[in-house]
């Protein structure tokens, strides 16, 4: 039995993927000093919470049966901390919650929740949308999530992962406060370590030989570049698989091409945007302070940075566009050239396959009984006496 | 608003919780106004397990019209049963992105989280949600129907069948019970065609019972703006994935003639699954994907497309806007095959499409949601040994 299990459960866009991978990459070393972070592979724990949420994700899902089982499984099986991580746990609903709270017995557990101030989370969220072949514009996506009903499918999700009270709401409302942890995202500027000393203080991994290189991340891009995979999408997203885009288009054009594109300008939000962004932060930082919960950095980081300059992705001229338009080309055919290698690899050794067989039939008895097998097939007495001869065969 | 305190709204809710567990049926606004949950309500409570989060207005609507279809038709036998069934609504995730479980008008509500809504409004699609998730665990618990099989007569004509995917799967369950299994050395190659309207339906429908698929509009379009034909529906490319060599093919479009193709002398006819029905196993089979590996989905799916109760629904059809993409494509796959020169069993010129303008194009959500309610309800279709393979045409 797990005596502390530690549940990470968001949100998105707030350095997840980084701590993941450390957690991941580090295993055995968390092992020796009794914390279990139980995954046999990267994306272990996001299978989990699709189990959980019954949610279907592109095909993907079908990786993802009895997963959630299996997790509580092992971590209720650890004598010591386990810890379990995947932003988009926050997204589950008030009985997914009782459920996964209840599957991992009486173990001490303590809701972690990264978080991040709006003024960034819209621009990367909108950003994040378009990675996942989404082609709504800035300004649609921007309408959509101010719009108090939340009906659409984008307002909908976007609120039930970014909005932090109602998280703690669904999340921490059985727990006590001194056991629910907000890990607030230092302003940009910061030194680049301070998030990992966040992190690193409330999972309690301070001291441990963690290997820290930056594997996997998530990371961003500039206005163009998003402006440009947003109009691809319009051009791509009926007529590309979510398994062929994936590869083709989030891996390749987005995060190994466009993000390459460090001098762009940043995406922010318009000053219309950025005053409701930061009154609406300023509500939450009241009741959150007012909840008591333990704080890993300071609640005012939720304010975000003022306003800066707002570059329109949406109206985003095409001269900004040619320059990463012709890199994703150049991906795409160096891409195209590394896929007809292993074309022409596979074609040489079918073929190679193919010689060896011939020359195997070469031998006149070969063609002897080949001659027989023929003109027995072509007939339906010759075919039964074909299939007996096989059964006896078999049977010797 | 009425002004209420939170306990007496959590009471009111609760009790209205309660009332449909017992098989109440009054909708949430007539039993808030009355303020009958401050007391016991129609429920007693009995049975009832400790008080829990809230269901979402998404399972609570969901129970009241699986009440209401109750009281007219046949439902779970007993108290018992009927409350076991009632839990399992208010236990069942929505599937899928959609709407977070959303909170009942009319009580206390957080400034946080999804606006409350009235019940009775929600959505047949939000509700389709829910049912289909009820709809899959009891295919996953009823299990595969098992496959009728029988020793494999040495004299039978060796065949491999491809092209419309609801005959074909029908013939090949057929043949396979009289000992006549697919394959086997140089078979001949059976590519059986239609109008390539319903050859596009038929094969959407199918994937619907096997591993699922995106929407019939979606699918469709994905293939028109692609200008390409969907493996099985490309009789052409079906045949060459087969090595046919062209004395050993069939091409068959005339369906009376394909019994003697695959040595019979008669196939079963074959329905195909009406849009409602197709529709409602996309949205099971995706959730099917969650509960058991991918490699038994498609038995489950199969058994699901023998049991699915029959609504008189028609297929799926071809809307308006894609039909000149799929004349042209029609054409063209008649042409490739006249160029290929497979003997041909019945008239190419058949394959073309044929569909009369006033074909529905696709499933309408209510109805969807009338057979769901229906399956959730009766449990005939689950229970019922005497399942027919086929139904008649």
């Amino acid at each position: 039995m797990s005596r502390r299990v530690l549940l990470h459960v968001g949100c998105p866009k707030t350095g997840t993927s980084y701590l993941q991978d450390v957690l991941f990459r580090n295993q055995k070393v968390l092992r020796e000093h009794d914390i279990l972070y139980p995954a046999e592979r990267f994306d272990a724990h996001f299978l989990a919470a699709l189990d959980l949420m019954t949610l279907p994700w592109g095909g993907i899902e079908t990786e993802a049966v009895g997963a959630w089982d299996h997790l509580a499984a092992q971590v209720r099986d650890w004598h010591g901390t386990a810890i379990i991580s995947h932003e988009i746990f926050a997204r589950a609903t008030p009985t997914q919650v009782e459920r996964a709270l209840a599957s991992l017995g009486d173990a001490e557990v303590h809701l972690v929740l990264s978080v991040r101030d709006l003024v960034r989370q819209i621009p990367a969220e909108w950003q994040e949308n378009v990675k996942h072949r989404s082609h709504v514009t800035y300004a649609a996506f921007l309408r959509t999530i101010r719009d108090p009903e939340r009906d659409s499918r984008i307002g909908s999700w976007f609120w039930a992962v970014q909005e932090v009270p109602d998280i703690l709401d669904r999340w921490g409302g059985s727990l006590p406060p001194e056991r629910v942890h907000l890990v607030t995202l230092p302003p940009p500027g910061s030194d680049r370590g301070e998030l990992w000393r966040r992190f690193s203080r409330t999972f309690g991994l301070d001291g441990l030989p963690l290997d820290l290189t930056a594997e996997r991340e998530n990371p961003s891009l500039g206005v163009p570049e998003t402006s440009l995979l947003r109009t691809i999408n319009e051009r791509v997203t009926s007529i590309i698989a979510p398994p062929d885009y994936r590869p083709l288009v989030r891996e390749t054009l987005a995060h190994q091409t466009l993000s390459r594109g460090v001098a762009s300008a940043r995406l922010g939000l318009s000053p219309d945007d950025h005053t409701w962004a930061r009154e609406l932060a300023r509500d939450w930082i009241d009741v959150l302070a007012e909840r008591g919960y333990d704080v890993e950095g300071s609640l005012d980081d939720l304010l975000g940075p003022d306003l800066g300059t707002f570059t329109d992705p949406d109206t985003a001229p095409a001269d900004q566009l040619l320059p990463p338009a012709l890199d994703v080309i150049s991906a795409l055919l160096v891409e195209a050239a590394r896929l007809r290698a292993v074309e022409e690899r596979l074609h040489e050794e079918l073929r190679e396959a193919r010689e060896e067989r011939d020359r195997a039939r070469l031998t006149p008895t070969h063609r002897v009984r080949r001659k027989i097998v023929t003109t027995l097939e072509d007939s339906p007495a010759g075919r039964g006496t074909l299939d007996a001869y096989r059964r006896v065969r078999r049977r010797r | 608003m009425t002004a209420r305190s939170s306990t007496g709204s959590s009471a009111l809710a609760h009790g209205w919780v309660d009332h449909l567990r017992a098989g109440g049926t009054t909708p949430w606004l007539a039993w808030s106004e009355t303020g009958s949950g401050t007391g016991s309500g129609t429920g007693s409570g009995k049975d009832r397990p400790a008080r829990r989060a809230l269901p979402g207005a998404q399972q609570l609507e969901l129970l009241r019209r699986v009440n209401l279809a109750a009281r007219s038709g046949a439902g779970p036998a007993g108290d018992r049963e009927r409350t076991r069934l009632a839990d399992r609504v208010l236990a069942a995730s929505a599937a899928g992105r959609g709407k977070a479980d959303l909170p009942l008008v009319g009580l206390p509500y957080s400034p946080f989280g999804p606006r409350p809504v009235d019940p009775a409004e929600v959505g047949a699609h939000e509700l389709l949600r829910v049912a289909s998730v009820l709809l899959a665990d009891d295919l996953v618990a009823l299990g595969p129907d098992p496959v009728r099989t029988s020793w494999a007569r040495p004299w039978r004509r060796r065949f491999r069948l491809v092209g419309d995917p609801v005959v074909t799967t029908a013939a090949r369950e057929h043949l396979l019970a009289l000992g006549r299994p697919e394959g086997g050395p140089r078979p001949f190659v059976v590519a059986v065609g239609a109008p390539l309207d319903d050859l596009l339906a038929r094969t959407w429908t199918q994937r619907c019972f096997e591993h699922g698929s995106k929407p019939w509009a979606d699918w469709l379009r994905f293939w028109r703006e692609r200008d390409q034909l969907p493996a099985r529906v490309d009789l052409l490319d079906s045949v060459h994935r087969w090595h046919g060599r062209r004395p050993f093919v069939r091409v068959v479009t005339d369906l009376t003639r394909l019994p003697h193709q695959v040595g019979v002398r008669r196939l079963p006819d074959v329905r195909v699954p009406g849009a409602d029905q197709a529709e409602l196993a996309r949205r099971i089979a995706a959730v099917v994907g969650l509960r058991v590996p991918s490699a038994e989905r498609p038995a489950l799916m199969r058994t699901l497309r023998r049991r699915i109760p029959d609504t008189g629904a028609a297929p799926v059809g071809v809307p308006v806007r894609e039909r000149g993409w799929v004349a042209a494509s029609a054409a063209r796959m008649a042409r490739d095959l006249t160029r290929a020169g497979y003997p041909v069993v019945g008239d190419l010129a058949d394959l073309a499409p044929r569909t009369a303008p006033a074909a529905a194009a696709g499933a309408d959500e209510r109805r969807v949601l009338d057979l769901a309610i229906s399956m959730v309800v009766d449990p005939t279709w689950r229970t019922d040994r005497t399942v027919k393979s086929e139904v008649e045409r």
